[in-house]
């Protein structure tokens, strides 16, 4: 266990100081691509098309806690589809719980994660949006996101191995789910089409719920919650099966 | 049959066998994905070594011999455990310090120093052990004046020469070397061979595959003979080099 978490730690560092030192902004990467995308929906949604929905405003800060989970979630599950291919010659000459090839990009995409919250906290001073006490949620919701991102990065490393298609695949989906989650909309917004309850069977969704209850308490559903639960643990244990029984053939094929 | 407690060292092999694709790109399905360990081998596979038995005594040093192809650097990677057997098993008692792909650790991106940290820590030293092994280790490599540098502007002899520094410090009863020696210039080679001597005279236990005649008889005591995936002759290291010239020059 001791080594366990030696190795993931030497590994997660690895990552950072390789995308800290090769990269003269550094640190500004990984705030630039959520402040980006905040920017634009934040144009199109309220300046073009005047968005005002009453208990999603300040609609920049309802945007930015849904963007930088989102892009924890993004940049680790495609990261996963390389964490065997990119690393064949090392994970070839260590004898390390091969587990930590898909829980290092999760902790460091994680950490980036945690480096990007002061970018929320100057958007809620900026607006001066109310900060509730379900703020302490973020805990719950930081350790709810990187379980479930582990599940999924343990069934799709593998399978990247031999199926080499679905890295693109993957890519696709990701993109689909953006949408399909409530980043830019909330889940109630859904209502009109009644798809706020299949909704919550996105795992994201519950998740997402608890980020945003910080600011705006009423959005918070505990079924959802509930339901990310159920689905994170159900793909957590089909990812721990599905890596075991792959891992043998993908140390021969790497 | 109970197994006895293995001294640190030791190893035993029993009825191993792995195989492979005979062609990388035929076509999978799930069901050959999911496949367990099973000795059936179906179209389009081959076993790559097969009910390979044998058992190393703690300090022995072994000679793995055969032409390319037959199996030597698979079986070297099953004791080191960095791929698992289909059929039967690997037993160790102790760590192994694998001189396989060694520069394969190492990051470009990285300094010389940060990749001293990161391998030996992968393979098990605390940071502790690495700082006080860490002058020793820079000294060997002879690259005193390059730790700061980008591991990728180091030339291609000086990479070898760090790797191995590093993985030969490793504190563990078992060295696996797979043909690296063949690298480096002669001044280096002979460093090594004087490192690897040092180690046997410690009492560890040396796998070393090899095609060189001279480096085998200089080191190792036994041979293990692999032809078409088994295990031919296992006998004293000059009766299998003879055994291996008869059949093949």
């Amino acid at each position: 266990m001791a080594r366990y978490r030696r190795s993931l730690w030497l590994l997660t560092a690895r990552d950072l100081k390789v995308r800290y030192t090769t990269s003269a902004l550094g640190y500004l990467w990984s705030i630039i691509d959520p402040l980006l995308m905040a920017a634009i929906y934040f144009f199109v949604f309220v300046l073009v098309f005047n968005r005002h929905v009453p208990g999603q405003e300040p609609y920049i800060v309802f945007l930015v806690s849904g963007l930088l989970p989102w892009t924890w979630f993004n940049g680790a599950i495609s990261d996963t589809t390389r964490a065997f291919t990119s690393e064949g010659k090392l994970i070839r000459s260590t004898t390390i719980p091969r587990t930590i090839w898909v829980g290092r990009i999760v902790l460091s995409k994680g950490i980036e994660f945690l480096l990007s919250i002061p970018v929320m906290v100057v958007f809620v001073l900026a607006t001066g949006a109310p900060v509730h006490w379900e703020a302490v949620l973020w805990i719950p919701a930081i350790i709810l996101q990187a379980a479930l991102t582990f599940g999924l990065g343990l069934i799709i490393a593998p399978l990247v191995v031999f199926f080499r298609d679905l890295e693109r695949a993957v890519k696709l989906i990701l993109r689909l789910l953006f949408y399909a989650s409530p980043i830019i909309y909330g889940l109630n917004d859904l209502e009109k089409m009644h798809l706020t309850f299949w909704g919550a069977f996105n795992p994201l969704a519950g998740i997402i719920g608890l980020y945003r209850s910080a600011f705006f308490p009423k959005d918070l559903n505990w079924f959802d919650v509930g339901v990310s639960v159920a689905l994170t643990a159900l793909i957590v244990a089909v990812g721990i099966l599905v890596f075991r029984r792959t891992i043998r053939t993908v140390l021969k094929e790497i | 049959m109970a197994a006895p407690a293995m001294a640190s060292g030791g190893m035993r092999v029993e009825g191993l066998g792995i195989r492979f694709k005979r062609n990388r790109m035929s076509r999978r399905n799930f069901k050959d994905l999911f496949a367990g360990r099973n000795r059936r081998s179906r179209p389009g596979e081959f076993w790559a070594l097969k009910d390979i038995s044998f058992t190393v005594n703690p300090g022995e040093s072994i000679g793995v011999v055969g032409r390319n192809g037959q199996g030597k650097s698979t079986l070297l990677k099953l004791v080191a455990q960095v791929m698992f057997p289909d059929a039967g098993e690997v037993q160790v008692s102790g760590g192994v310090a694998p001189l396989i792909e060694i520069t394969g650790g190492f990051v470009d991106d990285l300094s010389v120093r940060d990749n001293v940290y990161l391998t030996a820590g992968l393979h098990g030293m605390t940071k502790r052990e690495i700082d006080r092994a860490y002058d020793e280790i820079i000294e060997f490599a002879g690259i005193r004046d390059f730790v700061d540098t980008p591991y990728k502007h180091l030339s291609s002899g000086m990479k070898v020469r760090i790797a191995f520094s590093v993985i030969s410090r490793l504190d563990e009863p078992i060295l696996l070397v797979d043909e690296v020696l063949a690298v480096g210039d002669k001044a280096f080679r002979e460093k090594c061979f004087t490192r690897i001597d040092e180690m046997l005279a410690d009492g560890r236990t040396l796998f070393l595959v090899s095609h060189s005649e001279s480096d085998l008889l200089r080191f190792c005591t036994r041979g293990l003979y692999l032809d078409k995936g088994e295990l031919v002759l296992d006998a004293p290291i000059g009766d299998v080099i003879d055994r291996y010239n008869a059949d093949y020059n």
